[in-house]
């Protein structure tokens, strides 16, 4: 019993000893590559462990988390994220001047913070990934503070995001506080039992559901709490933007799915309309604000609002649907966004550093040119987010839309075709742009070696990017079995 | 060797990915025996195939390579068929493929583009071999396709010439209106018999159509349009002379000996349907008798060499698809073959002696050129009295056929044989006019042979072929229904034989001993008006023009702010302001980015409670 726990605990365990063990390094000789070293290693190595929790699955370890294979799959997605981030790291701290070494600290507790919010299944585990996961972020985003020439405004980026955050956390505070008043109860599957005992819900139940989802809405970006969303991306080093848009990101969907399935929330007209009003209104306001943006990070910014929308489509889906189908494609989904996302913040970090960031519109001018292979992952990436065939974009976007049909969404089927409609005119613009003739070839940043870490993480990201585009079978065999959480 | 024969086709791809795949950089001899030698093993291949197949006496083998497409209960195999009428077709296109391929290595050499244009040729061949080996009409269709495209690239070969430019749209252009047709035949062919397997399809036509049915008719008449913009037929004739722009052994390869023929194999490979819709298949005699006449007449007047025999290309297969009409399908398939060999070697011939003059091809500026040019002379000679039909020549045999089947026809037989006689006449008259006025008269130009085993070999072949051809048996009685013997009596014997003697002996009046001032003829009144008439090909082009061109090309000036677009263009603006609004929100104050969350919360709440 107890042995299968500390199995079970694996990864969060990992993670846990990693942090300490880097940070004892960091205080004895700070060496960037060590450290660095180390962060991937063990960040592998607690991947690694998901072989040994495979077979004990499912297991309640403590009331607080829930170890299955959904919550495996999110967690070796977020630990992937992170190795991922941890590559691009190091070629963009290498030049910048002060202290790198407490970065991958940061990085380490808030892998740490996301790999427990995919697995709670309380609402304190829940507030405790959170916050783990908030406040490393914070940091990592103004980490280049001192760093004139770098990211913009980190420090500017970095108090929007502490502020909203702590926010969004009083709302979903407030929230759990209504449930539990009105429930007395904490764990995610105890409520619908506790809702049939406690009789015909009132206003306090569902606005304090609604409250929770709006705290989560916060970090996953969605209308109408997405405005914070472009100026962080913007502001953060890109390394911690490619963080902050996936990792962070499933993180929070995985817990908010299994908050919504687990809880029959759905099963509230309230919860589906605002769910509906706000998949909605991302889809149209994320694609409408990008239209015209000259600066790639914010257009990706933007570019992930819209998708987290078409995402919520597949969660209000979920109401009418079989569970399973709805956390199939939401996985498929997150995956496939996920490993665009990496890949477009990698060509970006390829062609820049702490030195010196080049995410301007113009900056891509000609890159095709200049350096052909990066400009191509690119134009896969962008492809792939367009939803063109062949890529893993578009098996999601398919997913999207067949669990649409099957639950007679139409309206938001509608809003998504239109949204995905205006999404080409960006995608395809950034494209022309770096099909245009270069202005000069000379001293171009460019023209350099891509770091071998950059291009680790091109290189994979890329292959499978076609691959689950052209043969998405076995991922989604795999996925099949992730339904029987729930 | 018949396991083989899948080979006949790919090997002239393989053939066309390799000089494709070499940039051009690949020296002239290699490429010359790589573009060549490619068709020269494919006709190897087509005679070892053929060889067994004639002596397994079956009347059909079909092979599947691999599935092409399977969606459903549909099926469609990348498979060749191999019957009488695919065979004859096959020899033809790959044997004289090869001896022009041959010819065009000396005729190109010193070009810098030498390797592209075997590359295309080799595409083209290969192309062509799909076409008529094709078991299913999706196979079909892509040979159909291919022969289309690399005819477009060929004729626009020397690009550097907008005029080249034009005419291989115009013939990509014309011959698209005529694909349109036919895939929507095809269409409604698979439709209404359920399968597109050709041999399928025919037999379920045969057994559920009713003959002369809307179905029967419909399908027949689109697949005949197809036929007609392939083959140059009326309406659709007129990109052929405009695609002489090409270098002349295209003009022999495509637009005389394979291509051009498609329509005919089409018809022929699909009789099935036309016995089920008599007066369509009378139409496509009709056809052919009207183009033949028109195309006659039209040669009679152009002064470029090449044009003349274009036209006379354009009469010749109005010959094939007059036999079409008349049922004599065999009869149209050895016509082709024939016209095959002489047409090759006059194209062929035509070229050496523009090679001679300096790339001249204005007949006018040529004459007295038989002491010159001794080998041309007597090779044009032998392809034009072949085209001429002169007995026992190989036209001779292949035009006779077709007329006494003409004369044998039930109804309106006569009449399409009067047509067909005229035109044998007229094609007399226009051949030696060619014929006497190139190399007899007054020398104007000296001009002297451009010698080489690869030029003259293939000629000598072609007009052995060109002499004897005629007695080449054709396989094709196991595919075609059977037809009786037909033997016109003495009377229309000698119409038949006499009236090209006849035209001969006025070419001759005319051009060698002048009794007839042409200038002065043609030069004012009624007989300058009848001579630019048809020069023009009798205004069609000028038809063409007013009725289809300025009309589009006005409705395009008056559509000019395209009111289509403006739907565009207004959908883009709005989403522009919406953009516009949005952006409005972004305004970086941390203090507006908190209160837009409370509001919305207190939105969405809102929304929630009401609910």
């Amino acid at each position: 019993m107890t042995s299968n726990l500390i199995i079970d605990l694996m990864q969060i365990i990992m993670l846990t000893a990693t942090t300490v063990v880097v940070m004892v390094t960091a205080a004895f000789k700070r060496d960037h590559a060590v450290v660095c070293g180390l962060t991937v290693f063990g960040l592998f190595a607690s991947l690694m462990t998901f072989l040994l929790i495979k077979p004990v699955l499912p297991f309640a370890a403590t009331e607080l988390l829930m170890i299955d294979e959904y919550s495996l799959f999110f967690s070796n997605l977020i630990i992937v994220g992170a190795i991922a981030v941890a590559l691009l790291a190091y070629p963009y701290f290498r030049n910048h001047s002060a202290q790198n070494e407490e970065f991958y600290i940061l990085l380490l507790t808030a892998t740490l913070g996301a790999v427990v919010l995919a697995c709670s299944n309380h609402f304190v585990a829940f507030l405790l990934g959170v916050e783990i996961l908030g406040i490393s972020l914070y940091a990592m985003i103004a980490y280049t503070v001192h760093d004139t020439s770098s990211a913009k405004f980190p420090l500017e980026a970095g108090i929007k995001y502490l502020i909203l955050s702590a926010l969004a956390s009083a709302i979903t505070l407030f929230g759990i506080a209504l449930v539990y008043a009105f429930l007395g109860t904490m764990g995610f599957d105890e409520i619908p039992a506790a809702l049939e005992a406690a009789g015909e819900p009132g206003p306090v139940f569902i606005i304090g559901v609604l409250m929770i989802v709006a705290g989560a809405a916060f970090k996953l970006s969605l209308v109408p709490f997405h405005i914070w969303t472009p100026d962080v991306y913007e502001g953060a080093p890109v390394p911690v933007t490619a963080y902050l848009a996936t990792v962070s990101k499933a993180a929070m969907l995985a817990v908010t799915l299994r908050l919504l399935l687990a809880s029959n929330a759905l099963e509230f007209n309230a919860v589906t309309a605002v769910l509906t009003v706000m998949a909605a209104a991302s889809m149209i306001v994320g694609n409408l604000l990008a239209v015209m943006q000259e600066n790639t990070k914010r257009l990706l910014a933007y570019s992930s609002i819209a998708h987290l929308g078409y995402l919520m489509v597949v969660v209000v889906a979920a109401a009418q649907v079989e569970n399973a189908l709805s956390v199939e494609a939401t996985s498929f989904y997150m995956l496939a966004y996920f490993i665009m996302s990496l890949a477009g913040f990698a060509v970006i970090s390829a062609i820049s550093s702490s030195v010196k960031e080049l995410d301007q519109l113009s900056d891509f001018r000609g890159l095709f040119w200049r350096n052909t292979w990066l400009s191509s992952v690119l134009i896969i990436v962008l492809f792939s987010l367009a939803g063109i065939p062949l890529t893993a974009g578009f098996i999601g976007k398919f997913y999207i839309f067949s669990i649409g049909v099957e639950g007679e969404l139409w309206f938001l089927l509608t809003i998504l075709i239109i949204g995905s409609a205006i999404g080409l005119y960006y995608y395809l613009r950034l494209i022309y742009t770096m099909m245009q003739p270069p202005e000069s070839i000379s001293n171009d940043p460019a023209a350099m070696q891509i770091p071998a870490g950059v291009q680790v993480v091109l290189v994979t990201m890329t292959i499978a990017i076609i691959y689950l585009g052209v043969y998405p079978a076995p991922m989604i065999n795999t996925l099949q079995s992730l339904s029987g959480a729930f | 060797m018949l396991e083989l024969f899948w080979l006949v086709p790919v090997i002239p791809f393989i053939g066309f990915l390799i000089l494709t795949l070499t940039f051009g950089k690949l020296p002239q001899v290699y490429a010359g025996i790589i573009g060549a030698g490619s068709i020269g093993l494919s006709f190897l291949f087509a005679l070892l195939a053929g060889s067994s197949f004639l002596a397994a006496d079956i009347t059909a083998y079909s092979q599947t390579l691999w599935t092409w497409i399977s969606v459903g209960d549909l099926e469609v195999g990348f498979t060749f068929y191999l019957d009488g009428v695919s065979l004859v077709m096959m020899y033809v296109i790959t044997g004289v493929g090869f001896l022009i391929h041959i010819y065009a290595t000396g005729y190109m050499s010193g070009d810098p583009s030498f390797s592209r244009f075997f590359a295309y040729m080799n595409l083209f061949v290969s192309a062509m071999l799909i076409l008529v080996l094709a078991d299913n009409l999706v196979l079909l269709f892509m040979g159909w396709e291919g022969v289309g495209l690399c005819s477009y690239l060929l004729i626009g070969f020397w690009y550097t010439d907008p005029n080249n430019g034009y005419c291989a749209r115009k013939a990509f252009v014309m011959t698209r209106v005529g694909d349109a047709f036919m895939a929507i035949g095809l269409f409604a062919l698979f439709i209404s018999t359920g399968t597109l397997n050709i041999q399928e399809a025919m037999f379920n036509a045969e057994a559920e159509w009713v003959v002369g049915s809307g179905i029967a008719t419909a399908v027949t008449l689109l697949l005949l349009g197809g036929a007609v913009g392939k083959s140059a037929q009326l309406p659709l004739q007129t990109w052929l002379p405009d695609a002489m722009a090409g270098p002349t052994p295209i003009s022999a390869l495509i637009h005389a000996a394979t291509m051009v023929t498609a329509g005919v194999y089409l018809i022929s490979r699909t009789h099935v349907l036309y016995l089920l819709a008599p007066d369509v298949q009378y139409l496509v005699g009709v056809i052919g008798m009207i183009t033949l006449l028109m195309a006659g007449f039209t040669a009679l007047t152009q002064n470029d060499i090449k044009k003349v025999l274009a036209y006379s290309t354009v009469s010749q297969i109005g010959y094939m698809f007059l036999a079409l009409g008349v049922g004599a399908w065999g009869s149209a398939i050895f016509h082709l073959m024939t016209h095959a060999f002489f047409k090759a070697l006059l194209f062929l011939t035509a070229g050496s002696i523009i090679l001679a003059m300096h790339h001249e091809q204005d007949i006018f500026k040529m004459g007295g050129l038989r002491k010159d040019l001794p080998w041309s002379h007597w090779l044009f000679l032998i392809g034009t009295v072949a085209l001429v039909a002169l007995p026992f020549t190989s036209g001779f045999w292949s035009k006779e056929e077709i007329l006494a089947s003409a004369l044998e026809h039930h109804e309106g037989g006569y009449l399409l044989w009067l047509g067909g006689v005229a035109g044998a006449f007229m094609t007399a008259l226009y051949s030696f006019r060619l014929y006497f006025l190139v190399f007899y008269g007054k020398k104007t130009h000296d001009g002297h042979e451009v010698m080489g085993w690869h030029l003259q070999g293939p000629l000598v072949v072609l007009a052995i072929l060109a002499l004897i051809g005629g007695y080449i048996h054709i396989p094709v009685e196991a595919v075609f229904p059977e037809v009786a013997e037909h033997h016109p009596s003495l009377f229309y014997q000698a119409i038949m034989i006499g009236l090209p003697m006849l035209g001969i002996y006025i070419a001759w009046l005319i051009f060698i001993k002048g009794k007839l001032d042409l200038n002065k003829l043609a030069g004012q009144g009624f007989g300058a008006k009848l001579h630019r008439f048809w020069y023009t090909q009798w205004g069609m082009d000028w038809l063409y023009d007013k009725v289809i061109v300025s009309p589009y090309v006005w409705l395009a000036e008056f559509n000019k702010s395209d009111v289509i677009d403006s739907f565009y263009n207004g959908s883009a603006r709005v989403v522009r302001f919406c953009h516009d609004i949005m952006s409005e929100t972004q305004t970086g104050q941390l203090r507006w980015y908190a209160i837009s969350v409370a509001y919305g919360l207190l939105v969405l709440v809102t929304i929630g409670v009401l609910l």
